[in-house]
């Protein structure tokens, strides 16, 4: 029984400062982040290769400062998008799931899972390092040290009796003007748009790719999902920098998950007591 | 590393208004944005991997027995270009920090993420999400 208490004694002490809403908030934190999110300068004109297109290579990171934003010290200003165009059984099927389960079943970052297309670029926080060439673009990811190879050279598709769904998806590259654009087919349906946004075996991804200028990578993809969405679906642009500091990308591999089994627990968690939807 | 650990500013105003935490990706979804606390012991150990690095602390509750406490870091790749390379935390081992923790919401004892550590020395390193939203900073796994 003394031994009890004293845990209990033991454990109150650990509980954290909730407990203590009256007091004045007492936490040592001194630091506001550690990356100032001062914008890299355009850095002159785009590079280009012997063919005259323009040249991707270089390391890059999210975000317009050429480092690692993880700690910027503002938000990220959020992205203007245009919502979701559902079905109606899709959306009723989207909004059935809790915010924990769309973070445990319906993320690939979560499960350790290939993220897909377009998940290569917009689920990933980390550097990425492009290679391009004449009628070829590599894209080598940290995350996971994932990497996939296009070919730029205006290929069609594998005939359709040789796909098969792949995570990254059937992809073949194309130049309109200086934006690459690739497009992906017969992408496996374990991969999301993006958190809880499924996707059906016909999807159709186009990715565009430009650079304006040195420093500054713009991304964009169309979301075609004729099963799922009433409508195509673009993205916004969104902004990569180029690494102020060429910095390498480093050995990333996912092999001590415990926010799966953590998750799992929470959700049990929250159905016991009626967690509303 | 005076970059690192920026200014200091009045708490009462860091706190006063809390910005929500976006759910995009957020830590917020596993741990308690409302159950967050300074949490004091000794560094028994570092875990530098991914996808998510963990410290490891005994924790002393009052005349209680010393009890283990986890935290639950952000990757090796954000820990090692925010400054808290391996050296820098294992530096520590053995020592006393304070580390601000968010409980897990999914009531696991002495399971926390951490935002920020007072290392031995006095510095103070930014370990992971700022799942409190005391910052507004951005929020990645």
């Amino acid at each position: 029984m003394k031994t009890i208490a004293r845990l209990a004694l033991a454990a109150a002490a650990l509980v954290p400062a909730a407990v203590a809403a009256q007091d004045p908030p007492r936490t040592f934190v001194e630091a506001r982040g550690s990356v100032k999110p001062v914008p890299l300068p355009p850095g002159g004109p785009t590079p280009r290769l012997a063919d005259g297109r323009p040249d991707f290579s270089g390391v890059w990171f999210p975000g317009p400062t050429g480092r690692a934003n993880a700690w910027s010290v503002v938000p990220d200003e959020p992205v203007k998008e245009d919502p979701i165009p559902f079905q109606p059984w899709a959306l009723e099927k989207y909004n059935a799931m809790t915010r924990t389960e769309k973070e445990l079943f319906a993320n690939a970052n979560v499960q350790c899972l290939p993220p897909g297309t377009p998940g290569m670029f917009t689920e990933n926080p980390y550097a990425i390092r492009l290679i391009t060439k004449p009628g070829l673009f590599v894209h080598l990811i940290e995350n996971n040290n994932r990497w996939r190879v296009v070919h730029t050279d205006g290929r069609p598709h594998k005939p359709a009796e040789e796909l098969e769904p792949l995570f990254n998806g059937d992809m073949v590259g194309r130049w309109e003007g200086d934006t690459l654009v690739i497009d992906s087919i017969s992408i496996d349906t374990r991969t999301w748009i993006r958190d809880g946004w499924f996707h059906s075996e016909d999807l159709h991804v186009i990715e565009r790719l430009r650079r304006p200028s040195r420093n500054y990578l713009e991304y964009q993809f169309t979301i075609e999902d004729p099963k799922v969405l009433t409508k195509p679906w673009t993205s916004a642009w969104r902004t990569y920098s180029l690494s102020v500091n060429d910095e390498d990308l480093t050995e990333n591999f996912c092999t001590n998950n415990q926010q799966v089994e953590q998750l799992r627990k929470l959700i049990e968690v929250e159905k016991s007591k009626g967690i509303q939807r | 590393m005076t970059q690192t650990i920026g200014i200091v500013f009045a708490l009462a105003v860091l706190l006063a208004a809390p910005a929500p935490a976006a759910a995009h990706h957020a830590f917020a979804v596993e741990f308690d944005a409302k159950n967050c606390a300074d949490v004091t012991g000794v560094l028994t150990r570092v875990s530098y991997e991914n996808p998510h690095a963990y410290i490891f602390l005994d924790v002393k509750g009052g005349d209680g027995p010393t009890e283990e406490a986890t935290f639950q870091l952000s990757s090796t790749s954000n820990l090692r270009r925010g400054g808290a390379t391996p050296a820098v935390l294992n530096a520590s081992v053995g020592k006393e920090v304070v580390v601000r923790g968010c409980a897990s919401r999914n009531g696991e004892r002495h399971r926390y993420a951490a935002s920020f550590i007072k290392l031995a020395d006095g510095t103070v390193q930014r370990l992971g999400q700022d799942v409190e939203g005391i910052f507004g900073t951005k929020i990645w796994r």
